[in-house]
């Protein structure tokens, strides 16, 4: 795999802030940024289900594997040179659950904690 | 100082000098034989490191090497002076036995060092490598782009 697209939710300031963050990581493989259910993300991928994207983060592969959620903020932890470690810790079977319950809980209540000063823009 | 050198030329070569010499030989050769098993067993590892790359393997390995010669021999020499008038045939082993420790720790010291970075360059080459840590949800179509 040497590229991600990331389908984002432009609306929401936390993953703004996180797209500003993540832009400036090195990678190891190349990430793409695409607002979700945009015309750009409905063009590149025409069979995908665009309303499951707005839901959760979205990461889709060069080959179109499909990402959601949580394992989609492991990819994109993959991707950058200084956490790849972080991605294959946190996708240990002991690690997995917690993981998966805490980037839930975040990304349910990104809106809200988009509202906490400092944390977005 | 030159009360030692003024010793020396006048009454032959000292114990001290002996002691000197016999430490030197001891410490080269350690380090000659650490620097080739080194040389000997690291290469194995490097060729792995850099994906069969042979050429490379060799020449990162030569570097290595002569850094570890480098820094050994450079040890040696400044640990030689022993700062006082070696009398007796005990004297003199004494003095070798800290001497040469101390050698020993330096050359242990330095090759876990080396294996550090051994074992940093293969985990940076596997990881770079590694698959994705989760498999997908599912697999879509992408449009060809342009």
């Amino acid at each position: 795999m040497n590229a991600l697209t990331v389908l984002y939710d432009p609306t929401c300031g936390l993953c703004r802030r996180a797209h500003e963050w993540l832009a400036q990581q090195p990678k190891l493989v190349e990430m793409q940024f695409v607002p979700c259910k945009s015309d750009e993300a409905r063009k590149r991928y025409p069979e995908l289900n665009h309303d499951l994207t707005q839901m959760d983060l979205t990461v889709i592969g060069d080959a179109g594997a499909v990402y959601f959620g949580p394992k989609a903020w492991l990819m994109v932890l993959w991707a950058l040179s200084r956490y790849r470690d972080w991605a294959y810790r946190l996708a240990t079977p002991e690690l997995l659950p917690t993981t998966k319950r805490v980037v839930s809980a975040i990304s349910q209540n990104r809106y809200q904690i988009s509202r906490v000063p400092g944390l977005a823009r | 100082m030159s009360n030692e050198i003024t010793t020396e030329i006048a009454g032959g070569t000292s114990i001290t000098f002996y002691t000197y010499l016999i430490y030197l030989a001891i410490s080269i050769a350690l380090t000659i034989w650490v620097a080739r098993t080194l040389h000997k067993n690291g290469r194995v590892f490097l060729v792995d490191v850099f994906h069969g790359n042979e050429a490379l393997a060799d020449s990162v390995n030569h570097l290595l090497v002569v850094g570890f010669y480098l820094i050994n021999f450079g040890y040696v020499s400044l640990a030689l002076k022993l700062g006082y008038e070696v009398v007796s045939a005990q004297q003199s082993v004494e003095a070798l036995s800290v001497k040469v420790g101390l050698v020993l720790l330096v050359l242990g010291g330095m090759h876990f060092f080396n294996l550090l970075i051994f074992s940093r360059m293969r985990r940076r080459s596997t990881r770079v490598a590694g698959p994705p840590p989760v498999p997908p949800d599912q697999f879509t179509a992408v449009a060809q782009e342009g």
